[in-house]
């Protein structure tokens, strides 16, 4: 199996259906990400979590999945692939 | 309360209000099971699809039926969680859009 190449991230209500929905997808693909049941969180830290959700997600509404490469040296092509420049 | 018994009771509830539930009954179960676990921790049936406070005063507006459930239907057909829906919704008269959060940007938390 290849290493998964993308940072992914589910910023979820554990009471939310299209939340579990999209659970059930990624994991139907095995695909690995952080999960993040912000309503189970303490207040401090779904003060903080919130925050994180408003800044990819502005509506912070719920599910919020993001996906995110990760490029650790100067690779002009994998640059240019993944912001889909030329 | 089980999710089976209050979809008995809201489906009732709904042919009183002219509206339905959404015919995908797994999926209202799902919205049902959210809604009491809601109950039983904050002491009301806040909307499963949004993030409360737990605090009564600040989530008025999200208690089911939420204040935003009449105008969600009358624009889309459907309630923001998908719970209630038109006649015209189920029976696939209208487009199934994305309902779009109408609560204002400052209750969302964050």
């Amino acid at each position: 199996m290849t290493e998964q190449k993308k940072k992914v991230r589910l910023y979820s209500l554990s009471t939310c259906p299209t939340c579990k929905k999209v659970k059930r997808f990624l994991d139907s693909r095995d695909i690995k990400y952080e999960f993040i049941e912000v309503d189970l969180l303490d207040s401090g830290e779904q003060w903080v979590t919130s925050k994180e959700v408003r800044r990819y997600n502005p509506a912070v509404t719920y599910p919020t999945l993001v996906i995110e490469e990760v490029i650790t040296e100067f690779d002009e092509n994998a640059i240019k692939e993944s912001l889909d420049i030329e | 309360m089980t999710p089976e018994r209050l979809f008995e009771a809201l489906k009732k509830y709904a042919e009183s209000q002219r509206i339905d539930l959404n015919k995908d009954r797994e999926y209202v179960l799902e919205i049902l099971d959210g809604l009491l676990r809601n109950e039983a921790r904050h002491g009301y049936r806040s909307c499963p699809c949004r993030l409360a406070t737990g605090v009564r005063e600040n989530d008025r507006d999200i208690i089911c039926p939420c204040v935003y459930r009449d105008p969600d239907i009358k624009e889309f057909g459907s309630c923001y969680c998908g719970l209630y829906v038109s006649k015209e919704w189920n029976e696939e008269k209208m487009r199934h859009l994305r309902v779009p959060e109408r609560r204002p940007l400052d209750k969302r938390g964050g």
